[in-house]
């Protein structure tokens, strides 16, 4: 029984910490840190939305940017001040041009959007399997990228979208990360990511035995893109100005590198993989200026920064090409006692 | 053995940047101004020759003393032409930099991303290049431009169309895919009517397309011909613009603003370049006037080539007029820099003088007008304009 308290222990001991971080950081720390806390944060909730889908349930989808996109643009249209729609989107029809939304439900439309979003587009792109669903996917993210330079009345088009409220901080962003890692873990975890994990293992063998692929697939789609949504309103509040080529393949790549490096079929993984990729990188773009060791100089090499990166996630693949954490996961001991725990109690049932 | 590296990689990656935070912390004497440039990405044509001008001004004034006593450093870091990392570039320049000022940029979009941050620390900032009137009521008083404003130049494109072309029946085409040419484009329209100039009809397209004849189609297809076009346009598509133009028998003159002047215009134009005119910050070929010419023999000296467009000599300006603002602050705290910048008065530079109306951050400069004859640039004019459009 007392394995009974150390996971919700653990957990409590987790979120005060985090609440100790979000809230204290900004006091102890610079802006530049809270800043750089701030995006591990916000990529580790995109990043691990995005392993969902490509990671545990076997559908590498391209097409998560356009989620992020979506959410970002909804919740930005949503949280813009009456005063500032008129000004800056004045053919906005008038269903959404009379009130401005506050931060947090600005952030749960988004995701919906999103969600909704991901319902009709999985619907039919979830049968499909392997390349086929990842070039269908990022037909939805041009898709998207073109929808939002084209409704100008909505987005002003290619041209910035700026004046969203600056209403992201540290303890929103670490809030929603502890959400998302609650509700991912837990499915995951569950018999149903069993079923996930099934269906990206072996799909005839899957439905052989009675697991539905497509709803397999479609849920993780539809929650990936649900915090996919989320987080794309964190980063349109975390911006304030952002236009649709914010969240295009650049972006993209940016995730799937961040995933495959930690590890794509493990939550702790994803996380592990974010922190790596912006702690290398903002080391790295702060190096590549040029220094001065004792009688040394290195002169500025912009752009190395982006070359190391690269070299490395080559040396990774070779080395690790399950990434650092492949498909476990940092448990701290805690997991073995919780299955066996989870076993007993339906051995009980 | 994979553990082991994976310790070793840590330890350097920590050596480093401890290594980077003693550097930093030697470097305290010299008057430290931030510069964030997008070195890499889609703003790296405008933004690289920038910075180099930005390091010439700066070896200059060192060269000749600094300061108030101390030399100025350029902190300055790869941006990436990328929001994200404008906004935590920004940070690390005011937060662990301590810059008293900050200059940069060539494009509105990425002074909108640094916009808010400088606000908030109350750090003057100068923008060389973007042009956009509006940027300053948009992000607070603590924002500059160094160039002058979009409806200044669209105004003088305007009239250099009524009074030296003689044009007063015109057509617009507008880029509606970029803030730049859409406000252009509004402030044109403006100018061009209130010096009784006709618009015959206007079109659009956005950026990136690359075939305009169902634009030209329209033009052909007008009942009675305009004198002129006014296109509004950015580098990459203005080449093609006119070469589609002159390909389907149009030969009107086509008048522009300062997205022209990138070395495309007549690597991409040719011969479909002559009698295109544009309005820009300073004309930068032969015979030049003698400030642009000295200009562009120190940039030559630092470099190895000529100045690459006018955003170079934008850069070198704008350290100036910081360094210039930081004398008559008399100490390097960003308040009272602020406060001299604001108080900026014929300040010259080689882009033109910069003065600063009380309350307005757009300074008023010339705009010089160039044309293309015989496949080579010229200056056709060099006017500030009689009526100017309220941003």
């Amino acid at each position: 029984m007392k394995a009974d308290l150390r996971i919700p222990l653990a957990v409590a001991a987790a979120l005060i910490l985090a609440a100790v971080v979000a809230f204290g950081a900004p006091h102890v720390v610079g802006d530049y840190f809270v800043r750089i806390l701030l995006l591990i944060a916000l990529n580790s909730i995109l990043v691990l939305s995005l392993s969902l889908s490509n990671g545990f349930t076997g559908v590498f989808s391209l097409g998560h940017v356009g989620f992020i996109g979506a959410g970002a643009y909804a919740a930005g249209i949503l949280s813009l001040t009456v005063q500032q729609k008129k000004a800056l989107l004045p053919h906005l029809p008038d269903l959404l041009n009379w009130f401005s939304l506050p931060f947090l439900p600005a952030t749960l439309a988004a995701g919906l959007f999103a969600a909704i979003l991901a319902v009709i587009v999985g619907y039919p792109l979830m049968r499909l399997s392997g390349y086929f669903v990842s070039v269908a996917t990022m037909g939805f993210l041009i898709i998207v990228n073109v929808v939002l330079i084209n409704a100008s009345d909505f987005t002003r088009g290619a041209r910035t979208f700026t004046g969203v409220p600056l209403a992201t901080s540290l303890p929103w962003v670490l809030g929603w990360l502890a959400v998302t890692l609650l509700v991912l873990s837990r499915l995951v975890y569950s018999p149903f990511g069993r079923r996930m994990k099934a269906v990206r293992d072996d799909t005839i063998a899957a439905s052989a035995v009675g697991i539905s692929v497509l709803r397999a697939r479609l849920v993780a789609f539809v929650i990936g893109a649900f915090f996919a949504g989320v987080g794309g309103s964190l980063y349109a509040h975390y911006l304030g100005s952002f236009s649709p080529n914010t969240f295009y393949f650049a972006m993209t790549m940016n995730l799937i590198a961040m995933l495959v490096l930690g590890g794509m079929g493990s939550l702790s993984g994803a996380i592990i993989g974010v922190i790596c990729v912006s702690i290398l990188s903002e080391v790295l773009r702060s190096v590549e200026r040029g220094f001065t060791i004792g009688d040394i100089t290195v002169p500025a090499l912009f752009g190395a920064s982006q070359i190391v990166l690269g070299f490395l996630f080559i040396l990774i693949m070779i080395f690790r090409p399950k990434g650092i954490m492949g498909d476990r996961e940092l448990t701290f001991g805690l997991s073995g006692r919780s299955a066996n725990h989870n076993q007993k109690e339906g051995k009980d049932r | 053995m994979m553990k082991l590296s994976r310790r070793a990689a840590i330890g350097l990656g920590l050596g480093a940047a401890f290594a980077f935070s003693t550097v930093g912390a030697y470097a305290a004497d010299p008057i430290k101004i931030g510069f964030p440039a997008n070195v890499t990405g889609v703003q790296a044509s405008l933004d690289g020759p920038m910075l180099n001008g930005a390091k010439l001004a700066v070896a200059e004034i060192n060269a000749a003393g600094g300061v108030l006593g101390s030399p100025l450093e350029l902190v300055t870091y790869d941006s990436k032409s990328d929001a994200t990392v404008i906004s935590t570039v920004a940070s690390q320049l005011i937060d662990s930099d301590k810059v008293v000022g900050i200059i940069g940029f060539a494009d509105s979009d990425s002074v909108l991303s640094i916009g808010p941050q400088v606000d908030k620390a109350k750090i003057p900032f100068i923008t060389p290049g973007a042009t956009s009137p509006k940027l300053p009521s948009q992000l607070g008083d603590q924002v500059f431009l160094a160039a002058f404003g979009d409806n200044v130049q669209a105004a003088v494109g305007a009239e250099f169309a009524l009074n030296k072309l003689g044009a007063k029946t015109g057509y617009l085409l507008t880029d509606i895919g970029s803030e730049y040419t859409t406000l252009l484009s509004d402030y044109f329209v403006s100018a061009y009517e209130h010096g009784g100039g006709k618009l015959l009809g206007k079109d659009t397209y956005k950026i990136g397309d690359k075939n305009f004849t169902a634009q030209i189609a329209k033009i052909k297809a007008l009942p009675e011909q305009p004198a002129f076009i006014y296109a509004s346009s950015n580098a990459e598509e203005i080449g093609l613009i006119l070469k589609q133009l002159r390909q389907a028998g149009i030969n009107l003159p086509v008048v522009g603003g300062d997205g022209y002047d990138t070395p495309l215009l007549l690597e991409v134009g040719g011969a479909a370049a002559n009698d295109a005119y544009f309005t820009t910050h300073a004309f930068m070929g032969e015979g030049a006037s003698p400030a642009v010419q000295a200009f562009s023999d120190a940039y030559k000296k630092a470099t190895g080539n000529a100045p690459e467009n006018s955003f170079a000599a934008l850069g070198y300006d704008a350290v100036k007029l910081m360094a210039d603002a930081i004398k008559r602050a008399g100490a390097p705290e960003p308040a009272k820099i602020r406060d001299a910048i604001a108080a900026t008065s014929g300040l010259p530079g080689v882009t033109g003088t910069i003065t600063y109306r009380p309350g307005v951050a757009v300074p008023d400069k010339s705009v010089s007008v160039i044309g293309v004859k015989d496949g080579k640039l010229m200056l056709a004019s060099e006017a500030a304009p009689a009526f100017v459009p309220e941003p």
